[in-house]
């Protein structure tokens, strides 16, 4: 298409949507304007203000205050386990997915699919790219650029792999996946021996919220079966534990958890802080989600599971092979938005006294330097942008599932 | 059954026509959804390699008849005997039963989130333990024997109604059993597709299937049924050859109800 076509398509789309008659003409100017004068207004605020406060403190916001010097390495070495584990996982994934038609596949390890490879991972990522962009110009740090470039390295050799492995390797890549977060966290915590009340700003609300999803999302299953359990006794259990872990306010449920189980347990059985606010969000997001995964279960007409059960299939494999795979496609957005609100819940750990994200935006303004200028504004925006980035990106990746598992069109 | 029996003895439902033996028997037989009594005192023999027809207005108890013989609905008095195994609450015994017991069903009910030959080959391998490769083959060739083996790849929402009842059957041929139960297999398709499906079940039943087959279809019965079962209030009213319903009728219900479909 020559340049002058490309013009006259944009001109002809423009009109057709945007300028059709005099109601979308008025509508278009309007919000046109409104919006250029709220993109101008947030970016004289990014550009505009001073970020020295966040710039100072931009390892504080992302790792707490308590780590620092060689311990550092911790939190970096976990970043790049779990991009390398991503990479693999992509590339076993485009493997399987153009089992027969290779040419497809993209491979890292040929220069004619840069363009490709790297245009849609920025299509996919541009948000958390974005972030990074921001930080690292913001703080200007050379070792966090290295730190980054590497990550992105990793993610890129672990897709070369992935393309590489055997046909039917994407289970054990998604169980490496899954795996690598895990092996993060134990390398922080026990290779580099931080302890958990160490842990502070963005890193540790990324473990409790990624653990508070992991652990919580299969207790929900677990009692949303037992609602539907024939069992009076499991089904009572699921039902009441149901109902008591949504009818009390989260906050309160930290603070139980937080202040009380002290006086039940023996010193030296109590768990820290973080790990007793991972519990409470497991437990309480539990209940949650045993609702969301009933009302899937609920969508599933009753012909499915007898026509299962008319082939002899075992009752547990009714439920792992027939219904849930079913009924949890069918509530994707559920799951995704219950998932979202745990990690912002995350941030409740302030009124337990834990150094995240929202308690330090508040400790940088009382920093002798920073003190009464009224910095607050900054802090929390860039508290909130890492909140908003993470939850956005969870939205679109869990968008782009739903139309690979093509919810909607059984 | 050492002789062919008459006419005139068929008219007890519990006199068989099969070839050697017995393989169904239900025995005063009587189901309840809450007060409303689905099955009456329900006596039924079926032979192996029989074809028997059930017919009767809707809510006589057909379906839940057929429905009983592989237990998804519990009969509260009297015996069901499949195949030798008895079926009471021991799960083991119902799971035998079920093995051994195919079953198409109206609406088809195949698993959406599974391709074609994965639904066919699903229990065969998740309870037979056939291994992959072996289920697959076998799978393939059910598909072939419905006549849609190119179809084997799709997903069963883009296939037409007829392909899916095809893909039912050979689900349930996939497990190998020795009965087929059909609840009225052709009730919910187009009528142009109807006629595919009976195909497959008038070859099945070529094959010596023992088949209990729940329809309206009177072409079909009289074309393979041994014998037909009128049923209505949940009792069995007359039994006999499709001939028979055909030609007289004895009970006045069966000939009021005949001229209804036919």
């Amino acid at each position: 298409m020559t340049a002058g076509g490309v013009t006259t398509h944009a001109g002809a789309w423009i009109r057709q949507n945007l300028f059709r008659n005099a109601r979308d003409s008025i509508l278009t100017v309007v919000f046109g304007a409104l919006l250029a004068f709220l993109t101008y207004r947030a970016l004289s605020f990014v550009l505009g203000e001073d970020w020295e406060i966040q710039r100072q403190n931009m390892r504080n916001s992302l790792v707490g205050p308590e780590i620092s010097g060689t311990d550092l390495w911790a939190p970096v070495i976990g970043i790049w386990l779990i991009a390398a584990a991503v990479g693999v996982m992509i590339g076993a994934l485009d493997r399987s997915q153009h089992a027969d038609q290779p040419g497809a596949i993209l491979d890292p390890l040929r220069p004619a699919h840069w363009r490709q490879i790297a245009y849609r991972t920025v299509a996919r990522l541009w948000p958390v790219f974005a972030l990074v962009v921001f930080i690292l110009l913001l703080t200007g740090s050379t070792t966090g650029l290295l730190v980054t470039l590497a990550a992105m390295a990793l993610a890129f050799l672990g897709r070369a792999a992935g393309v590489r492995l055997p046909l039917g390797s994407v289970r054990w890549a998604a169980l490496a996946t899954a795996l690598a977060p895990i092996v993060a966290v134990l390398i922080i915590r026990f290779g580099f021996g931080i302890d958990w009340n160490d842990w502070g700003g963005f890193l540790l609300v990324a473990f409790a919220g990624a653990a508070g999803i992991a652990l919580s999302f299969p207790l929900g299953i677990f009692l949303a079966l037992g609602r539907r359990s024939k069992l009076p006794v499991m089904k009572g259990l699921s039902v009441a534990y149901i109902e008591f872990f949504r009818g009390v306010p989260l906050v309160v449920l930290l603070l139980i958890g937080s202040l009380v189980i002290g006086l039940f347990l023996p010193r030296s059985l109590i768990p820290s802080e973080p790990i007793r606010a991972v519990i409470i969000f497991t437990l309480f997001t539990a209940a949650y989600f045993a609702e969301v995964v009933r009302g899937g279960l609920q969508s599933l007409p009753e012909g499915q599971e007898e026509a299962a059960k008319a082939l002899g299939l075992p009752a547990w494999r009714i439920t792992s092979f027939i219904v849930l795979p079913q009924a949890l496609r069918n509530v994707i957005p559920a799951i995704v938005g219950q998932s979202i609100s745990l990690w912002k819940d995350t941030s409740l750990m302030f009124i337990i006294g834990l150094a995240e994200p929202l308690r330090l935006a508040s400790a940088f303004t009382r920093q002798p330097e920073f003190r009464g200028q009224g910095l607050i504004t900054l802090t929390l925006f860039f508290a909130g942008l890492i909140y908003w980035i993470v939850s956005f990106t969870m939205s679109r990746e869990s968008q782009r599932l739903e139309r690979k598992l093509g919810v909607g069109q059984r | 059954m050492s002789t062919e029996p008459i006419a005139e003895e068929l008219r007890d439902a519990t006199v068989t026509r099969g070839a050697g033996g017995v393989i169904i028997e239900l025995a005063q037989v009587d189901k309840f959804f809450g007060d409303f009594q689905a099955l009456k005192d329900v006596n039924m023999k079926v032979g192996k390699q029989e074809v028997v027809v059930v017919i009767g207005p809707s809510g006589s108890g057909k379906s839940t008849l057929i429905r009983c013989i592989n237990r998804l609905e519990e009969h509260d008095a009297g015996r069901i005997v499949v195949d030798g195994v008895e079926l009471s609450n021991d799960i083991k015994a119902i799971r035998e039963v079920r093995r051994e017991t195919g079953m198409v069903f109206q609406q088809f009910n195949l698993f959406p989130h599974l391709t074609v030959l994965d639904n066919v080959t699903l229990a065969p391998r998740q309870v037979r333990k056939t291994p992959r490769a072996e289920a697959e083959r076998l799978g393939r060739q059910m598909l072939e024997q419905v006549k849609i083996p190119e179809q084997a790849d799709k997903y069963p929402a883009q296939l037409s109604g007829g392909q899916q009842q095809r893909v039912a059957i050979a689900r349930a041929l996939a497990m190998q059993p020795k009965v087929m139960l059909f609840d009225e297999p052709t009730s919910a398709l187009d009528p142009e597709m109807i006629n595919e499906v009976l195909e497959s079940m008038k070859e099945l039943a070529r094959t010596g299937m023992t088949m209990i087959v729940v329809t309206h279809e009177m072409g079909f019965a009289r074309e393979v049924a041994d014998r037909v079962v009128f049923m209505e209030e949940g009792q069995i009213v007359e039994v006999g050859t499709a001939e028979h319903f055909f030609t007289n009728p004895s009970e006045e219900r069966t000939k009021l109800f005949l001229s209804q479909i036919l």
